[in-house]
């Protein structure tokens, strides 16, 4: 089954088309990535699945049932704009937001959950006080408890330190086996890379991009070369047969015009200067979206 | 509902545990009802200085006469009876002699009051000695620029026209020692109607009326209603714009319908109210017992009090949710308060001309008009003769139907309007939310 299917799903405010015509289906059990620029439509989708907002067309079912206006008590939703009660203590918060949902004490969870996330000492102390870090992984606990068949993530790494990002992603790949679907939205391609299954753009509220990465990375072919050579940018510019170079600093990113040979490449680089690294890779997840969403810093065109 | 139990008790546990909302049940009646207890204030503790008043005497006889009448006043009134402390300012006077300037004269005088010298004085023409329906220029005259509260007018009216009156007697031939037989003034008591007593059938007499109860049990009634309704929906406004602020809303929306967030904070809002007026009626209660005045409370109002209280926080809080969800800023709430208090102010305002004629066509007419009802029509309730029976329940159809009304609008301008952020609503924004949903 399905755990999400939206069919033809339009979304305008006003003159501004939020998503335009959307079709997608989420595997329960997967883990579905959603990236995109900024205002292309990831939230907007996001908040349509938890039924914050109603589409103006098309249709959403949670696990086969249309999204109703009664909240469903399956859906854990971090939105990415993090708001607490600032004034209330950690543990009640989180009681009052598992009993919101889950219709039933939650008591044992909570503590389950804030000692696994270490902040059983900061249980009695108000949400004010505790940092941004703390108070994000309260933020993700309040949309775990009680546990969720369908967990909604709107940017759940933004702002952690690495030892808080990489509790939250164990906790999640954790939930992902126990058989919780779990949808995130990220601008880090690393992690869209690492964790999901499948991944989904969305630009301009329409859909660009579906599938794993795999079979997305196929539909690019092995374009990419990805090098290291002394001299760096400089002695790589002008090369035939490349299309565009993307300085990472200590290697560089090529990408091949259709037709160009690597081995054309490697030779002509051999001749310039020292090469310590050249390997032909599929596009990353990053070029990619770049590929799409157009030129970014960094990147430079080779005329 | 289960959920909106949730939020209300959520909500109403998070303000009474509030320092902010003790300190408000204490100051709250202090502001409401501050007016009068700063009246209550001057009047027991007068100002008693001694106060000249100089008259100039045109016609020659009655000056000595007013005097004397005005001493037997200042006897009367000067001490309270039981302490003997003195409550009244003394009237002390001068004779001073007419001259032939009359304008002059009066502006020495008039400077001589505003040097301190003396508190006022009173110029009486030789028209007043007969003032029949013939005679003009009659009235004496009574300068003094001492403020509404001096009530020096009305204190010199009394011996004036006393001392004038005897000089007319003594015209006349009637002798001193009858004077206080035909001057002696009987008071009018005002007293309630008789009933009959439904139980046993014996005719019960009527009621002394206190002026003070007739007015200040309805005009209490209605200021703690008022008060109740405003403190509790006035946080309202910027509890929900501060919860769109700090972006709760939206991961409370991810588990509740804005209508149930909605219904939730409108609930603790009628809890608090209906904590608070615990407070207020019981205190009052207790309090008017020990001073022996339990008979003022109006238990039988009680249920409408109560009813037209939950009626109006359900009405205005619903409002001000509305109100907060557009709002982005506390700056925003503040410009669109005066709108959330016109319900509570407008009465406010009108009381006095609904007290003098509480079955006039405009007092009947603003008490039904369902935002005003709550208050005025308790107000009208309270006040003798009551209403026409109807009245209350008609009113209160008025009150249930625009109280469903504002509810179903304000959860539509809530539900578009609490994800909005960076945008200042315009009001006319908002209807429009409200009719398309």
């Amino acid at each position: 089954m399905q755990a999400v299917e939206i069919s033809d799903v339009t979304k305008s405010f006003g003159a501004l088309t939020a998503v335009d015509d959307l079709s997608l289906a989420v595997p329960e059990g997967s883990v579905y990535g959603f990236i995109g620029p900024n205002g292309s439509g990831k939230t907007t989708t996001m908040r349509m699945i938890t039924g914050i907002f109603y589409p103006d067309r098309g249709a959403i079912h949670v696990f086969g049932k249309q999204i109703s206006r009664a909240r469903s008590q399956w859906i854990g939703y971090l939105p990415e704009e993090r708001g607490l009660y600032r004034r209330m203590a950690v543990r009640p918060l989180l009681e009052f937001y598992g009993e919101l949902r889950g219709g039933r004490k939650v008591t044992a969870e909570v503590n389950g959950w804030l000692e696994r996330l270490n902040l059983s000492q900061w249980a009695s102390q108000k949400v004010q006080t505790l940092s941004k870090g703390m108070s994000q992984k309260v933020q993700f606990i309040a949309a775990v408890v009680p546990e969720p068949r369908l967990l909604i993530l709107d940017e759940p790494f933004s702002g952690l330190d690495p030892v808080s990002a990489d509790f939250i992603r164990s906790a999640v790949l954790d939930l992902r086996r126990r058989g919780v679907t779990v949808i995130l939205s990220t601008h880090d391609m690393g992690v869209a890379e690492s964790m999901c299954d499948y991944i989904f753009m969305i630009f301009r509220g329409k859909k660009v991009l579906d599938g794993t990465l795999a079979s997305i990375q196929d539909r690019y072919g092995t374009d990419t070369i990805q090098v290291a050579a002394e001299g760096g940018l400089e002695s790589l510019e002008g090369l035939p047969g490349v299309d565009r170079i993307r300085d990472l600093g200590q290697t560089q990113e090529l990408r091949m015009a259709p037709g160009c040979d690597p081995q054309q490449v490697l030779r002509t680089l051999i001749s310039r200067t020292r090469v310590t690294s050249f390997s032909v890779t599929k596009p990353s997840l990053h070029d990619i979206f770049v590929r799409i969403a157009g030129p970014e810093a960094g990147e430079t065109k080779v005329a | 509902m289960r959920r909106i139990l949730l939020i209300a008790q959520r909500d109403y546990l998070a303000t009474i545990r509030t320092k902010a909302f003790l300190v408000g049940l204490v100051v709250a009646p202090i502001l409401f009802g501050g007016g009068f207890l700063g009246i209550a204030l001057l009047r027991s503790h007068p100002d008693i200085k001694d106060r000249t008043v100089a008259i100039v005497d045109r016609t020659g006889v009655a000056a000595s006469a007013v005097i004397e009448a005005a001493q037997e006043k200042n006897a009367k009134e000067l001490f309270k009876k039981t302490t003997h402390r003195q409550i009244a300012p003394r009237y002390v006077f001068e004779s001073v002699a007419p001259e032939g300037d009359r304008m002059a004269q009066r502006l020495t005088l008039s400077d001589r009051v505003r040097r301190g010298q003396l508190f006022a004085f009173l110029e009486i023409d030789p028209a007043n000695l007969h003032p029949g329906k013939d005679v003009p220029g009659a009235g004496v005259a009574c300068y003094s620029n001492s403020g509404a509260f001096g009530n020096i007018r009305e204190w010199l009216e009394g011996p004036v026209n006393d001392g004038l009156r005897r000089v007319r007697l003594a015209e006349l031939g009637v002798g001193e020692n009858h004077f206080d037989d035909v001057l002696g003034e009987i008071p009018v008591e005002k007293l309630g109607l008789v009933s009959r007593d439904e139980a046993t059938g014996q005719i019960r007499a009527a009621d002394k009326k206190s002026e003070i109860a007739e007015f200040a049990v309805p005009f209490g009634l209605m200021l703690l209603l008022g008060m109740l309704v405003l403190v509790s929906s006035a946080p309202m406004l910027s509890a929900v714009t501060e919860d769109k602020a700090q972006r709760v809303v939206e991961m409370l929306l991810g588990l509740v319908t804005p209508f149930e967030l909605m219904m939730g904070k409108v609930l603790a809002a009628v809890g608090i109210s209906l904590s608070s007026s615990a407070v207020y009626v019981i205190g009052g209660t207790v309090v008017l017992e020990a001073l022996g005045m339990a008979g003022l409370v109006p238990f039988a109002l009680l249920p409408w009090f109560y009813i037209y209280l939950i009626a109006d926080v359900i009405m205005l809080c619903a409002f001000a949710a509305a109100l907060g969800a557009g709002c982005n800023s506390p700056q925003d709430a503040q410009q669109l308060a005066v709108l959330l208090m016109a319900p509570v102010m407008v009465p406010y305002f009108v009381f006095a001309l609904v007290m003098q004629q509480p079955n006039g066509a405009i007092s009947t007419g603003l008490s039904l008009f369902p935002m005003f009802t709550p208050m005025l029509m308790l107000l009208r309730m309270a006040l003798p003769g009551g209403v026409p029976l109807w009245q209350p329940w008609v009113s209160l159809a008025g009150v249930v139907a625009c109280t469903f009304g504002m509810v179903w609008a304000a959860a539509r301008i809530f539900r578009v309007g609490i994800l909005i952020q960076g945008k200042s609503p315009k009001l006319a924004e908002l209807v429009r939310w409200a009719v398309r949903g």
